[in-house]
């Protein structure tokens, strides 16, 4: 399955960005790692040019929040598959936040899987378990 | 024996031997080859043919139309490629709207299509072909995914494929478009009658200017006081050439070359008057800049010394517009990291250095915000393109 995967807005965190893509590609992943310092229609354009099953963007920062809220709007600006899989982790929030604040906002976004402050295997385990069950 | 330089431009015919740069404004009622001889008839008897060598600018650059499949990726990288190939954009066109899109009015020298990484199929449809009845081109070329290559070719008279110009990691990979894109310019100019005749009196290849000035740029801190990053502005007669070193752009572009260049195909202040004229009056600043030069808008109707110096100050204006974070049409270049800009071609044998800087400081105040501006170097005797020639010359020898 093809990953497109990186770190979303003036985010430079890019150790974490590295260990994504190694993991996914331990996993068997076709990755397309975009790094760090990417917009979102960034994203969305690599989704189209290659085709992916799967969006994952990483966020450590917490400034997410803001680059993320126009998902929809860039969805359907294109004729996307209707079964790519829109998957946002890592620290999802500027201070404090609690999991059943975040989780509710992101998913209203447009993510289907939303990992705030989750350990990384625990978060691809996840996603493999979903796509697993959509299939 | 040394070597004969001729540049052929639009307006001015420079002409280079050791004894320094001579030149001679353009006959137009002549063509190119009859006014050359007649001016410079003697100079050529003193050389054989091989050790002439000539450039040309005088043909002002190809159109085209890019057809892709994102911003980010597919006409991002098409752009960068066809802007340094010497190219102008008429438009381009994302291909999920291209059922709302406009055909251009005027003949298209090539259109580009592109989309998609290869592996993939079935990016492009019938949608294309309907849209592309409507557009009158010469050339048509596809740089995307392969799998989609044959259908195309079926439905598209005398397409040209290429390699995919995004590779399968998205970066970009422009060799062949560029390749073919610079073929077509050079073809442009040697195609056209009056310069084919020029061949009577060189036996080497004619290069277009921009490529030759573009070749010059890694040895112009030889001979200028040039600190990097730079750009060249060559405002010419029907043309403006703009080159930069990439250190001025923040792209996800990886480019062999430290310079790329741009061709403003209809900012000249002879041939293209009417055009920059058009320009200047279309710009948010220009009445305040027309007020900064102590002048009206009337002097825009004028045909005076005057208001050549103007009409070449607002040139430098735009030029440096189009490439500032404001146009976002064009190649953004961070002019706020520029330490150097290098004017030549005819705008420095009108306007003063005083002049020139006056124009800067009005820019980079008004339009970076900024106090401070770059070091100005006048290139008056139109040099900078003899350092390309030579070196070419030097690279064959």
């Amino acid at each position: 399955m093809k990953v497109v995967t990186g770190v979303v807005g003036n985010d430079i965190h890019v150790v974490a960005n590295r260990l994504i893509d190694i993991s996914l590609q331990a996993r068997g992943f076709e990755v397309f790692n975009l790094g760090v310092n990417t917009s979102l229609e960034e994203f969305i354009d690599a989704v189209v040019e290659t085709d992916a099953d799967i969006l994952l963007i990483s966020s450590l920062n917490g400034e997410a929040e803001g680059w993320c809220r126009d998902l929809q709007f860039l969805r359907s600006e294109y004729d996307l598959r209707e079964d790519v899989v829109f998957v946002i982790g890592g620290n999802l929030a500027v201070g404090e936040a609690k999991q059943d604040d975040i989780i509710p906002k992101y998913r209203s976004y447009g993510f289907d899987l939303v990992f705030h402050q989750v350990d990384l295997n625990t978060g691809l385990d996840a996603l493999e378990q979903y796509v697993k069950e959509r299939a | 024996m040394s070597k004969l330089l001729i540049d052929v431009g639009s307006t001015y015919f420079k002409v280079c031997q050791q004894s320094g740069i001579n030149q001679y404004f353009r006959d137009f009622n002549k063509d190119i080859y009859d006014d050359l001889l007649n001016k410079c008839g003697d100079i050529f008897s003193n050389y054989q043919k091989e050790d002439i060598y000539i450039c040309s600018s005088a043909n002002g650059g190809l159109s085209t139309l890019i057809i892709g499949l994102t911003n980010s990726f597919s006409l991002k990288f098409a752009k960068n490629i066809a802007f340094n190939s010497g190219i102008n954009i008429i438009d381009t066109i994302l291909y999920n709207k291209i059922d709302e899109a406009k055909a251009p009015g005027e003949l298209i020298d090539v259109v580009i299509v592109v989309g998609g990484i290869d592996g993939i199929g079935k990016v492009f449809d019938e949608r294309l072909f309907t849209f592309l009845k409507n557009v009158r081109y010469n050339n048509i070329v596809y740089v995307g995914t392969k799998q989609d290559a044959t259908f195309l070719s079926e439905n598209i008279q005398e397409l040209k494929v290429l390699g995919n110009i995004i590779t399968e990691k998205l970066h970009v990979n422009g060799g062949e478009l560029k390749e073919y894109l610079t073929n077509l310019y050079q073809a442009d100019i040697v195609g056209k009658e009056d310069i084919k005749s020029l061949y009577a009196i060189t036996a080497n290849q004619i290069y277009s200017t921009p490529y030759i000035v573009n070749r010059s740029l890694p040895l112009i801190d030889a001979n200028f006081d040039v600190v990097n990053p730079f750009i060249v502005v060559d405002i010419g007669g029907a043309t403006t050439d703009i080159h930069y070193s990439r250190d001025l752009v923040r792209d996800n572009i990886v480019s062999e070359s430290g310079f790329d260049r741009l061709v403003f195909k209809k900012l000249g202040v002879y041939k293209s008057r009417e055009t920059l004229i058009f320009a200047a009056k279309n710009n948010e600043f220009v009445y305040e800049l027309l007020a900064y030069l102590n002048v009206t808008e009337n002097i825009l109707e004028e045909e005076s010394e005057k208001a050549l110096r103007i009409l070449m100050q607002l040139s430098i204006f735009l030029v440096l517009y189009k490439v500032s974070r404001l146009h976002p049409l064009y190649v953004t270049l961070h002019l706020d990291l520029l330490n150097t800009v290098v004017l030549t071609g005819g705008i420095t044998k009108v306007l003063s250095y005083e002049e020139v800087e006056s124009i800067m400081q009005f820019f980079y105040k008004k339009v970076l915000g900024l106090h401070a501006i770059p070091n100005i170097v006048m290139d008056y005797e139109y040099a900078i393109w003899t350092l390309g020639m030579q070196n070419d010359t030097a690279s064959r020898s």
